[in-house]
């Protein structure tokens, strides 16, 4: 991979990783005695690891001038790799997470073992390590793809990677050493928080770099957003992560909002976290991935622009209906109900959009257990936004708030949707990225997508069953007029279906690692195959070239 | 016409990031910006005081463990969670609390009304293990809560934060943090009485986890957890008051 | 850039771009879709009009229904108090015996005691209030202060040890810690103490018993009464019966001899109403009956 930059290219890319080594020098130095240092040593590591890595092939000769005539896939590559890597691991922890709620001993005597250090590590893993490498990846795809634009250079790709993924890596194992914000979603300190907003502004400057050197006149949906997603993130993560550190040797900072102002910026952040990071990013890979697999057209564009307006308008409106009846002001309340309640249309507009575009592909859909990924999330994506908007009723929201019925909803939602539509992608785009014409096991495509389908089902309906049980026993009277039970009563009802979710989280993470396998042994058939077999089918960039497109791309 | 207009902007890239800031912009701005210039809502709470540096250093025991994860600090403006746990939570409780704790899940109860409800050794006895106490318990064992020491060294540099983001520490409460500290969990010990003078009589001065001459990180734990709802009386007024 | 052309399966047009091989159909907005969007947008409208809703700088429009969601739950509490005062205020003003007396209140005070006592005292006397390590087991008729529903009351209001101005005191001091009885003085008290209540001793242990009967007459009794029957004026538990607080084995008797022990209940006025109190003051008093 080192081999494809020119040496202009690897010389920015020892820079960089000169730099991020003497950051990490200088945390390690500063916070020596703290977090902070070790977190010092980590990120040094890094940098001088990519050092070496590019020093290594430095005096390899320089790629032909031919590379430019193709769209740039390494990163790509290694993003599904990485993508597939967290997701074990995030599942992993969530699994482990859910079965301690069942038996709460199955831990160490070790703080960073216990149930609330590594409840970030697994909701951290899969949405940002899983979904953002994912979307990452898929975004360099799909972005060269429908702008005809190879990325500008070859090193701000690997920047944005590689720099996330440390953030990420900093992020887990602050989680396991007690480093934490509590800002759900947004958890990490402030030194990783700055680290991620120069990744972040990198990436979208990329993004737009891209863009203006498209050769197609028009911005397709796909593009539209994702360029949301990476906008308003990074909006939502400034704001939200304002803070002061106690010392620039300490990770320790203090959020600079308190209170109700922070609790509404908190829920602003946290539900955009989940409408631009995993519903507007993962819907611009279901605009490319759904309608190319299944060989048809988007099925209306005029509704794709009021879907996405309406999305991008409304959503940032929705984030009060976390804190209904809380001491937040009534009026805010108010707001984010009825905006939660007019977004269902959008969402459900997307949603018959993406199915509707399957109408003539109904019998691919049966046979090819790829695209009913992505059948299935589009389904579970009307799902979760129909009970999402339900819930942020004030009504309904004062019984399952606080409960695992909110669990439920996010794994509809994660589950269902995220993950399901990233599987499907993934699956389609390996073959493309890697030039072999199939999956290594199309079987175990099929295996991996009943194991999703059945863990999501058992999940759901088990948080479904004991969020519903939850809030009712919380509110119950009995024919004193008195409580009926106590809280410690609904802590043991809700035993059975902690266990029932341990074993759907198992089956869905036992297809993730099916699909880690697959992909794994696609790459190696295609190592081993050797690339000239099938080589040189990748789609060139200069117009009127003249190479044919490879099949389904 | 729209779509007219949709298909030129749809060509044009900066244009297109523009309108998508300036559409998603409005709603977080009409939202969260009057709740800094509506009075109400937050309430006035003469009474209202401030943590003391072992109670802080406490409640980021409580962040970094996670807590927050199983327990609410917001008790609900609905019938059956004032009867449960007390009079609804109201903003100012929350006021210096950088950031809030509300959470979102319980599968413990909230405790926004902990404080003196129950001792002291039971705290540190269910934190060791919660099922020595509690059979049925879910909760996690906290044991190096008891095992490690705590760090206050450093405490004086957190209340400097604190007074940047807003919270009225003064420049003795800063210049004490530590032996503040020290003294809340060593009632015998002659840093005890200086504490009482910068926060007031009514603080807890107590060997929290039963070793007074250790300080122990479950002492600061315990003592946060002591104070919950205890900051000011403002609900319990304002619940009398609705009462009458 | 492709020209618009016909899909053979639905026979719509395309918009005519095509971007990698992916177009899109020119479909008109369903209808479905816009009358959902008008009939959501117009209950909005609606809601907005009710309800507080809009921001207006210093303040916010209140809407028309005058809803506040803190009035309402101050009201519903009320009047769901005021809806149980048919039993509650029998209960607030009738004497233990009559209350006790009468099978349809006691029904109350079972339903309500069950909840409010898991909720608030369970966490350490466990749900059926049978105790554990260092927690008075309160279905043993085994008490410290006195059964009668009366002694029961005042002990939850004031607390034992607690923070309350006037809780009650439960003082034992630490007789070895302090160097009040030489260590084979406390030794031999344990054996006595242990004796009491007819547990097997060991042979060493049964020497000891006649030297530990002369330390527990004159360090002990006072608070545990010359036979050992325990004080209820002082809280001073029971040595002769089967239950403890902190273990009847030798290591746990030797412990509270040593180091002395005042456990604390919390009080509970301000907390629970004086209903509540009185209502679970009945209420534990039923623990060791319920389960004959
Ligand atoms: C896995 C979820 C979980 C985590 C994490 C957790 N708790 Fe709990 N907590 C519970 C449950 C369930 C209960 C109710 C049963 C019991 O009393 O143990 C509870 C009860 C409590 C209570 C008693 C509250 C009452 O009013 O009865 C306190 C105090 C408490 N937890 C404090 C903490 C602290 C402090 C931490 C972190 C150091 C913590 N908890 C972490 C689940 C959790
Ligand atoms: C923090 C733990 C704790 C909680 C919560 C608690 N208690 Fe207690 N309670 C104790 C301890 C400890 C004692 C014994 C004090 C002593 O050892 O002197 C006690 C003693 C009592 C006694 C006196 C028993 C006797 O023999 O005289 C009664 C009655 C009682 N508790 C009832 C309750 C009720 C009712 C509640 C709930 C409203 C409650 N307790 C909550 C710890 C607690
Ligand atoms: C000042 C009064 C006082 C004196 C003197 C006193 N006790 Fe106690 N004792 C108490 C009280 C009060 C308790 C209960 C404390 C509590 O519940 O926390 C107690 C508890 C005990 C217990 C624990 C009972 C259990 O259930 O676990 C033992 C054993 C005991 N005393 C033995 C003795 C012996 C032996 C002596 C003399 C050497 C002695 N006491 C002297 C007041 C006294
Ligand atoms: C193997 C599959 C999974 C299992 C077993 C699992 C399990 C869990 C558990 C036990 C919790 C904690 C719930 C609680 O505190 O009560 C949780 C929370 C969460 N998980 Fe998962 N999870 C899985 C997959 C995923 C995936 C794929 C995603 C996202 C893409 C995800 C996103 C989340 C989020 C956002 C939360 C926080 C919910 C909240 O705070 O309300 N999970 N998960
Ligand atoms: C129309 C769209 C949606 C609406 C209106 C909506 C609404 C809601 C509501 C009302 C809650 C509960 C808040 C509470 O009581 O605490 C919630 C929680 C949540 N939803 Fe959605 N939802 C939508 C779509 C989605 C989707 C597609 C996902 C994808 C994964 C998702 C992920 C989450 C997560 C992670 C939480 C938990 C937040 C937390 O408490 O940690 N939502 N949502
Ligand atoms: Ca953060
Ligand atoms: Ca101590
Ligand atoms: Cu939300």
């Amino acid at each position: 991979m080192i081999a494809t930059l020119t040496v202009a290219e690897r010389q920015s890319a020892i820079a960089l990783s000169m730099l991020v080594a003497f950051f990490g020098l200088i945390m390690m130095i500063a916070g020596s005695g703290d977090v902070l240092g070790v977190h010092g040593v980590i990120v040094l590591l890094f940098g001088l690891g990519f050092l070496g890595l590019v020093m290594s092939k430095y005096f390899e000769p320089e790629p032909p001038q031919e590379r430019l005539t193709r769209y740039y896939d390494d990163p790509t590559k290694v993003g599904i790799v990485l993508s597939l890597g967290w997701a074990v691991v995030g599942m992993f922890f969530g699994v482990w997470v859910a079965a301690l709620l069942a038996w709460p001993d199955l831990t160490l005597d070790a703080g960073w073992a216990s149930f609330g250090r590594i409840r970030p590590v697994h909701t951290s893993g899969v949405i940002f390590g899983f979904g953002g490498n994912a979307l990452i990846a898929t975004s360099f795809h799909v972005l060269q793809r429908t702008t005809r634009a190879r990325l500008p250079d070859q090193v701000t790709p690997w920047f944005v990677l590689i720099g996330y993924n440390l953030f990420c890596v900093i992020a887990a194992s602050g989680y396991l050493m007690g480093v934490t914000q509590s800002k759900e979603y947004a958890e990490p300190e402030w030194y990783a928080d700055l680290w991620l907003v120069v990744v972040w502004v990198t990436y979208f400057l990329l993004y737009l770099r891209t863009l203006q050197r498209r050769k197609e006149p028009h911005i397709y949906v796909a593009n539209w957003y994702y360029m949301a997603f990476i906008l308003v993130v990074a909006v939502l993560h400034i704001v939200n992560n304002l803070a002061v550190p106690i010392s620039f040797g300490s990770a320790k900072s203090y959020s600079l909002f308190s209170g109700v102002q922070d609790a509404m910026t908190q829920w602003w952040y946290g539900h955009n976290a989940v409408a631009f990071f995993l519903t507007a990013g993962f819907l611009g890979m279901l605009y490319y991935y759904l309608p190319k697999r299944a060989g048809r057209p988007i099925f209306s564009y005029r509704l794709s622009i009021i879907s996405f307006w309406g999305i991008t308008f409304m959503y940032m409106w929705a984030g009060s209906h976390h804190l209904h009846y809380t001491a937040l002001p009534q009026w805010v309340q108010t707001l984010g109900m009825t905006f939660s309640v007019v977004l269902l249309v959008p969402s459900w507009a997307s949603a018959g959009n993406a199915l509707a575009t399957l109408n003539g592909a109904w019998d691919k859909v049966r046979d090819d257990a790829t695209l009913r990924f992505m059948m299935v999330a589009a389904v579970f994506y009307g799902l979760s936004t129909f009970e999402g908007s339900f819930m942020a009723i004030r009504a309904v929201n004062s019984l399952s708030h606080y409960t695992d019925w909110t669990v439920g909803h996010v794994h509809a939602g994660a589950l269902g949707w995220v993950a399901m539509i990233t599987f499907g992608s993934l699956y389609a785009l390996v073959p493309w990225m890697w030039k072999v014409e199939r999956i290594y096991s199309p079987k175990l495509v099929e295996v991996h997508f009943w194991l999703a389908l059945s863990g999501t089902i058992i999940y759901v309906f088990a948080m479904w069953n004991s969020g519903i049980i939850q809030g009712l026993m919380w509110r119950t009277y009995n024919d004193s007029g008195t409580l009926a039970f106590s809280f410690i009563e609904s802590v043991v009802a809700m035993r059975p279906y902690y266990i029932a979710r341990t074993v759907g989280g198992s089956l869905f993470l036992l297809g993730a690692i099916v699909a880690a396998y697959n992909v794994w042994m696609t790459i190696r058939m295609a190592r081993l195959r050797g690339v000239t077999e099938t080589g040189g089918t990748d789609e060139p960039v200069l117009p009127g070239a003249g190479a044919a497109l490879q099949p389904g791309e | 016409m729209r779509e007219f207009f949709h298909r030129k902007l749809e060509r044009n890239a900066i244009g297109f990031v523009l309108a998508i800031i300036l559409v998603s912009g409005i709603g977080g701005f009409v939202e969260i910006a009057p709740l800094f210039t509506i009075h109400e809502t937050v309430e006035d709470a003469p009474d209202m005081r401030v943590y003391t540096p072992l109670e802080l250093a406490g409640r980021n025991i409580y962040t970094r463990e996670g807590c927050y994860a199983c327990h609410s600090q917001m008790i609900r403006t609905l019938r059956d969670e004032v009867e449960r746990y007390g009079p609804y939570s109201l903003a100012v409780e929350s006021k210096y609390d950088h950031p809030m704790l509300w959470g979102s899940k319980r599968t413990g109860p909230d405790i926004a009304r902990l404080g003196g409800k129950y001792s002291d050794a039971w705290h540190v006895a269910h934190l060791i293990n919660p099922r020595d106490v509690v059979p049925q318990s879910v909760m996690p064992k906290y044991g190096w809560l008891m095992r490690n020491e705590l760090k206050t060294d450093d405490l004086g540099k957190h209340l400097a934060a604190q007074r940047a983001v807003g919270v009225p520490y003064t420049d003795a409460m800063i210049a004490n943090a530590s032996a503040d500290a020290y003294g809340q969990a060593s009632p015998d010990s002659p840093y005890a009485s200086g504490l009482s003078e910068r926060y007031g009589e009514a603080t807890n001065v107590r060997a929290f986890d039963g070793e007074p001459g250790r300080l122990t990180e479950m002492d600061a734990v315990v003592a946060y957890l002591q104070i919950l709802g205890r900051l000011t009386d403002a609900a319990h007024r304002q619940a009398a008051a609705a009462g009458k | 850039m492709a020209e618009a052309t016909r899909d053979p399966v639905t026979g719509r047009e395309t918009t005519g771009h095509e971007w990698n091989g992916i177009e899109e159909l020119d479909t008109p907005i369903p209808r479905v879709v816009l009358f959902f969007l008008a009939a959501t947008t117009l209950f909005a409208i609606g809601y907005w009009l009710l309800m507080p809703a809009w921001p207006l700088g210093w303040t916010y429009t209140k809407g028309l229904l005058g809803n506040d969601q803190r009035e309402i739950v101050t009201r519903q509490v009320q009047d769901a108090a005021a809806e149980r005062a048919s039993w509650t205020s029998r209960i607030a003003k009738a004497s233990f015996a009559e209350i006790a007396a009468d099978p349809a209140l006691m029904r109350h005070v079972r339903d309500t005691g069950r909840t409010l006592f898991a909720d608030n005292c369970a966490v350490c006397h466990g749900t059926e209030g049978k105790g554990g390590p260092g927690f008075p087991n309160l279905a043993a008729g085994s008490w410290l202060w006195g059964g009668t529903p009366e002694a029961i009351a005042e002990t939850i209001r004031v607390g034992i040890n607690s923070t309350a101005k006037d809780t009650r005191t439960a003082q034992m001091m630490a007789f070895g810690r302090d160097g009040v009885l030489q260590r084979e003085q406390v030794l031999a008290v344990v054996s006595y103490v242990r004796s009491l209540s007819g547990q097997k001793l060991t042979e060493t242990e049964q020497a000891r018993v006649p030297a530990g009967k002369e330390v527990f007459a004159a360090n002990c009794a006072a608070c545990h009464g010359p036979e050992g029957k325990g004080m209820h004026d002082l809280g001073a538990p029971d040595l002769t019966d089967a239950h403890w607080i902190y273990g009847g084995d030798e290591q746990s008797v030797l412990n509270s001899v040593h180091g002395g022990r005042q456990g604390h209940m919390p009080s509970w006025e301000g907390r629970l109403s004086p209903t509540d109190i009185k209502l679970l003051a009945l209420y534990v008093g039923t623990l060791s009956g319920d389960r004959k």
